[in-house]
C-alpha cells in the first residue's frame, strides 16, 4: 500500500513539472512578444521606442533574459513558492490568486457537491424507475442539461430570479446568495456528464449475476439498488470525477464572466488575452495541482470501493 | 498673449466652428431637471465595462482607460479645466496663467487654500513634484508611459513663489495647456510621488478631488468617499463645493444585458458601457423610466489607416479616394448603432475642439467610385470583383474580432467590386503585422479634447507606431502633415491652430489618409432617481453636481 501511495505521489510531481515545462514552452513559442502586447495595451508599438528604451521596458518586466535562463529561475523561484510578478496587474502572481481564489473554489466546491447529488439522484432514480414514460424521460435528461449552452443557462437565471424576481442578486461576490445561480449555471452541466456515466454504470451492475442472486434471496428492489447496486455502479463515476471537477474549474471562466465575479477563471481568460506569462504559468499549474489531488485522492478511494484494486497492484509488484 | 485673450480668442474659434455638443438630453443638468434642491447623502452605484485586463493601472499619469480617467477625475483635480460646450480652457487649481510669447513657458497662479486629502498643501512645490515625477516615470518606461505625450518637449518646472509655478518647454507645444486640464495631468500629493509606479497604479495615492479614493479592487470594486470640506470645485460646475453623494461604487460588469437588467431592476443607478447601448437596451432603460445620457468621446474617431507604401494596392490616391465613395457612413452608422447615431464627419469626432467637418467630401457615391476604379485600371471580373493584371483589388483588414458592423463595410465594398478581407489574429499577433507591414487598413483612435492628438497616430516622429504612421501617407504627404502639426504646435495664437487644424482635416481626407468609421460616443443609463448627470470635456463622468433621491 506504501509503495502504491507513493508512486502516485511521484508521479503527481512529474504531472506537475510537464504541465509548467509545457505551458512554458507554448507561451514563448507564441508569435507574439509580451513586451510588444504589453506596450501595444498602452498603443505603443516598439518601433516607436530606441534599442535602449526597449531594453529599459524590457528590463521592467524581467523580459530581457535569455529563455532558459528564464525557465530555470522561474522553476526555482516556483518551488520556492515565489509565483513571480504579473505584467499587467502591477502585483505578485501570489497575492493575484489568493485574493482570486476563494471565489473560485467556493463556487467549484459548491458547483461539485449539488451535482454530486443531483447528478447520482436522478441516475439512481433513472435505474429504480419502472414506469417506461418516466424512465425514458428521466434516462434522456442528461444529454438534454449537457448540450445547454452555459451561458444561456446563466442569462435566463439573471433574467428570472433578479431581475423578474429580484430574488438574488445578478453580479457580485456578496454573500452566499450570489453564490446560487453560478452554482446552478455551472452543475448542470456537471451533473448531466456525470448521470450520463452513472446511468450506463447502473444498468450494467444490475445485470450482474449477484443481483439476480440477491433478488432471489428475497431482497426488495430498492434494497437491492441500495446495499448491492450503488457501490459497484459508483465505481466508473469515481473514476471521472477528477475530470469533473476540472471541469467545473473550467465552466467558471463563463460564470465568472457573466456574474461579474472576480475569480480565477476570470483571472485566466484576461491574463491569457494579454499574455501575462507568470500569471498563466502559475494558473496552469495551480489547476493541474487540483487535478493533479482530486486524481490522487480517487486513486486512493479505489481500494476502499473495491478492494481487488490494491490487490492486483500488490501481485504486480511481488513479481 | 494673456490669458484672458487667449480664453477670448478660443471662445470666437469654437463659436465659429459650431462645436457640437452631442446629448441625448437638451438640458444640462441632466436627468429629471425639474426636480428641485439636491438632496446630500447616498450611495451611487455605477456599473462600468470591466477593468482594463491589459494594464491595472489607477495612476492618473500613467493610464489610458476611460473608466480609470472617469475615477481618477473624481479624486484628483487638475490645474485648469475644460469646458465641454466650448472646448475653453477655464481656471481650477490653477486661478490663471500666462504664457509666454514663445509658446515655451507657462506660468500658473495657484488657488490658495487648497490641500490634498492627506492634509498637506497643494503649493507650486506639490506642482513641481508631480511635473518632475511625470518626467520620472517617462523616463523609467523608456517613454512609453501614456502621459508622454501630454508633456511633450517638457523642460523643467520651477517655483517662482509658493503658489506661482513655470513649465518650461524646450519645443513650444500649444496642446499643454488643454493637457493641464486632463485627467493625465491631475495633481497628486508630492508623498505620492515617493511610492512606486506600480504602488500608484493600484491607488496608492492622493489627490485633492471631492471624492477619495477608498479602495480599489480591480476589476471588482472601486470605492469612493465624499472629501469633507472640499471648496475649490471648477467653476464648470453647479456645485463647487462638498459632494451631494456619500460614498460611489463602481463594480465591473462584462455583459451588457446584464449592466442593463441590473439598471432597470434597479440593483445601480448608472450604467456607463463602452460600446453605445444597443437601441433595445435604450428602450427598456427608457421604458423604466431611466434616462440615456450620450456625448461623443472627443479626439480620434474610430478609423483606418491606409498603408499606402508601394506596392500596396492602396498607395494608388485614386483608388484610396474610391474607397471613401465606397463607404456609406450613414448606413453603418444607422445599422450599427441606431437611428439617431451621429455620423462621423472625419479625422475627429465632433466634440474634439477645432473640428471642422468634412462630411460632404465623405459622401456614399457608388458610381463614383466605380468611375474611379475604372480610371485608376481595376476592371471587373470573376466573383464580381475588380482586376487589374490578373491580381484582384483586396484589401486586408487585419482585426481581432469578426463583427456585424465590419462585414457591413465589406459587404458596402463588394458592390464596388473591391474585396476587404477581414484577417482575423489574437490582439497579441495584431502590432507585429502592423511593423512588417502585412496590412492595408489598421483602425485606430484616441481620445483627447485636443487635436494633437492625432500627432501620435500620424506623425512618424512622435507616433505611437512608426510603421502605421510613416505608411499612412507618401513621403511628401506626411511632410505637409508634419508641418501643419508643427504650424499648430508652435503658435500661441489660436487663429493660426485654428487654420491649420482646419488645412489638416481638409488633408488627410482629400490625401486619403484618414477613412473614418464611425464616431465613437460615450452613452450612460441613468436612473431616474439620479440628478445633475454631467460629462466632462473629455466625456468621463463628472460626479459633483449628481445627487440620488432617497
Amino acid at each position: 500500500m506504501t509503495r502504491y501511495i507513493l508512486g502516485r505521489f511521484a508521479q503527481a510531481l512529474g504531472v506537475l513539472w510537464a504541465a509548467y515545462t509545457v505551458t512554458f514552452a507554448v507561451l514563448y513559442l507564441l508569435p507574439s512578444d509580451p513586451i510588444a502586447l504589453q506596450l501595444g495595451a498602452a498603443g505603443i508599438e516598439t518601433d516607436k521606442l530606441t534599442p535602449a528604451e526597449l531594453h529599459t521596458a524590457k528590463a521592467r518586466f524581467g523580459l530581457d533574459r535569455p529563455i532558459l535562463e528564464q525557465y530555470f529561475s522561474d522553476l526555482w523561484g516556483f518551488l520556492r513558492g515565489d509565483l513571480g510578478e504579473s505584467i499587467a496587474k502591477q502585483q505578485s502572481v501570489a497575492s493575484l490568486i489568493g485574493d482570486r481564489l476563494a471565489p473560485t473554489l467556493s463556487l467549484s466546491l459548491a458547483a461539485a457537491v449539488v451535482a454530486l447529488l443531483a447528478g447520482t439522484a436522478l441516475a439512481y432514480l433513472a435505474s429504480y424507475v419502472r414506469w417506461r414514460p418516466a424512465r425514458l424521460v428521466l434516462t434522456r435528461l442528461p444529454s438534454f442539461g449537457a448540450s445547454f449552452p452555459q451561458f444561456f443557462i446563466a442569462l435566463v437565471l439573471i433574467q428570472f430570479l433578479s431581475f423578474n424576481l429580484g430574488l438574488l442578486p445578478a453580479t457580485g461576490i456578496r454573500g452566499w446568495k450570489s453564490l446560487v445561480m453560478p452554482t446552478i449555471t455551472i452543475s448542470i452541466l456537471v451533473a448531466s456528464q456525470l448521470a450520463a456515466v452513472l446511468m450506463r454504470s447502473f444498468d450494467d451492475t444490475l445485470s450482474q449475476p449477484y443481483i439476480v442472486t440477491a433478488r432471489a434471496k428475497g431482497l426488495s428492489r430498492a434494497a437491492v439498488q441500495w446495499h448491492h447496486g450503488l457501490r459497484n455502479a459508483l465505481l466508473p463515476a469515481t473514476t471521472i470525477l477528477g475530470v469533473l471537477v476540472g471541469l467545473t474549474v473550467t465552466s467558471s471562466i463563463i460564470a465568472e464572466t457573466v456574474f461579474s465575479r472576480n475569480g480565477i477563471g476570470k483571472l485566466a481568460q484576461e491574463a491569457v488575452l494579454a499574455q501575462d506569462v507568470p500569471v498563466v504559468l502559475a494558473i496552469v499549474t495551480l489547476a493541474a495541482a487540483i487535478f493533479v489531488v482530486v486524481n490522487l485522492v480517487v486513486d486512493l478511494l479505489y481500494p476502499l470501493l473495491d478492494p481487488r484494486i490494491v490487490q492486483g497492484q500488490r501481485k504486480e509488484v511481488t513479481i | 498673449m494673456s490669458r484672458r485673450g487667449i480664453a477670448a480668442t478660443a471662445l470666437a474659434v469654437t463659436a465659429a466652428l459650431g462645436l457640437t455638443a452631442c446629448g441625448s438630453s437638451d438640458d444640462e443638468g441632466g436627468a429629471n431637471t425639474t426636480a428641485a434642491e439636491p438632496v446630500a447623502g447616498g450611495t451611487l452605484k455605477v456599473a462600468f465595462f470591466p477593468d482594463n485586463p491589459q494594464f491595472t493601472c489607477l495612476d492618473p499619469f500613467q493610464t489610458y482607460w476611460i473608466e480609470h480617467r472617469t475615477v481618477i477625475r473624481n479624486v484628483a483635480d487638475s490645474l485648469t479645466d475644460q469646458d465641454p460646450k466650448t472646448g475653453e480652457i477655464k481656471p481650477w487649481l490653477a486661478k490663471s496663467w500666462e504664457v509666454s510669447a514663445d509658446g515655451k513657458e507657462y506660468t500658473f497662479h495657484l488657488r490658495d487654500g487648497v490641500t490634498f486629502s492627506d492634509g498637506t498643501k497643494l503649493d507650486a512645490a506639490a506642482v513641481k513634484a508631480n511635473f518632475d515625477g511625470a518626467q520620472g516615470v517617462v523616463k523609467e518606461t523608456g517613454g512609453t508611459a501614456y502621459g508622454a505625450s501630454y508633456i511633450l518637449g517638457l523642460d523643467h518646472s520651477e517655483v517662482v513663489d509658493p503658489l506661482t509655478v513655470k513649465v518650461v518647454f524646450s519645443a513650444p507645444n500649444s496642446s499643454f495647456l488643454q493637457a493641464s486640464s486632463t485627467t493625465n495631468l491631475a495633481i497628486i500629493s508630492p508623498d505620492s510621488y515617493k511610492k512606486t509606479a506600480k504602488e500608484r497604479c493600484l491607488g496608492q495615492y492622493v489627490g485633492s478631488g471631492a471624492f477619495t479614493l477608498e479602495s480599489y479592487k480591480p476589476n471588482e470594486l472601486t470605492v469612493l468617499q465624499k472629501r469633507p470640506g472640499y471648496t475649490w470645485g471648477s467653476a464648470l460646475s453647479k456645485n463647487t463645493g462638498e459632494a451631494h453623494l456619500d460614498r460611489v461604487e463602481f463594480s465591473y460588469v462584462a455583459e451588457d444585458s446584464v449592466r442593463t437588467g441590473n439598471l432597470v431592476s434597479g440593483a445601480i443607478d448608472i450604467s456607463w458601457p463602452r460600446s453605445p447601448i444597443t437601441v433595445e437596451d435604450r428602450e427598456l432603460i427608457k421604458k423604466s423610466g431611466g434616462v440615456i445620457e450620450s456625448r461623443s468621446l472627443p479626439g480620434v474617431a474610430s478609423a483606418y489607416y491606409p498603408n499606402a507604401s508601394a506596392g500596396h494596392v492602396l498607395s494608388d490616391l485614386k483608388v484610396r479616394q474610391a474607397l471613401y465613395k465606397g463607404i456609406d457612413l450613414a448606413t453603418y452608422a444607422k445599422t450599427s448603432f441606431g437611428d439617431d447615431y451621429p455620423v462621423v464627419g472625419g479625422a475627429f469626432d465632433n466634440t474634439t475642439p477645432f473640428y471642422a467637418s468634412q462630411a460632404s467630401k465623405l459622401a456614399y457615391d457608388p458610381d463614383g467610385a466605380i468611375k474611379l476604379l475604372e480610371e485608376a485600371g481595376w476592371k471587373p471580373g470573376e466573383g464580381g470583383y475588380r482586376y487589374k493584371d490578373g491580381k484582384r483589388l483586396t484589401i486586408v483588414f487585419p482585426t481581432s474580432s469578426l463583427s456585424v458592423s465590419s462585414e457591413l463595410i465589406q459587404d458596402q465594398l463588394k458592390k464596388v467590386g473591391i474585396e476587404l478581407k477581414l484577417d482575423v489574429h489574437p490582439p497579441a499577433e495584431l502590432p507585429a503585422l502592423y511593423k512588417n507591414g502585412a496590412y492595408d487598413l489598421a483602425s485606430s483612435y484616441f481620445t483627447r479634447a485636443d487635436p494633437g492628438a492625432l500627432q501620435f497616430l500620424l506623425d512618424p516622429k512622435y507616433a505611437n507606431s512608426k510603421a502605421l504612421a510613416t505608411n499612412a501617407a507618401a513621403p511628401e504627404t506626411t511632410a505637409k502633415i508634419q508641418a501643419l502639426f508643427a504650424k499648430a504646435r508652435e503658435t500661441t495664437d489660436d487663429a493660426v491652430r485654428k487654420q491649420a487644424y482646419a488645412d489638416l482635416q481638409a488633408l488627410l481626407i482629400d490625401e486619403g489618409v484618414v477613412f473614418p468609421q464611425y464616431e465613437r460616443v460615450q452613452f450612460a443609463g441613468v436612473s431616474k432617481d439620479v440628478h445633475g448627470f454631467a460629462f466632462t470635456s473629455e466625456s468621463f463622468l463628472k460626479l459633483n453636481d449628481v445627487w440620488k433621491q432617497q
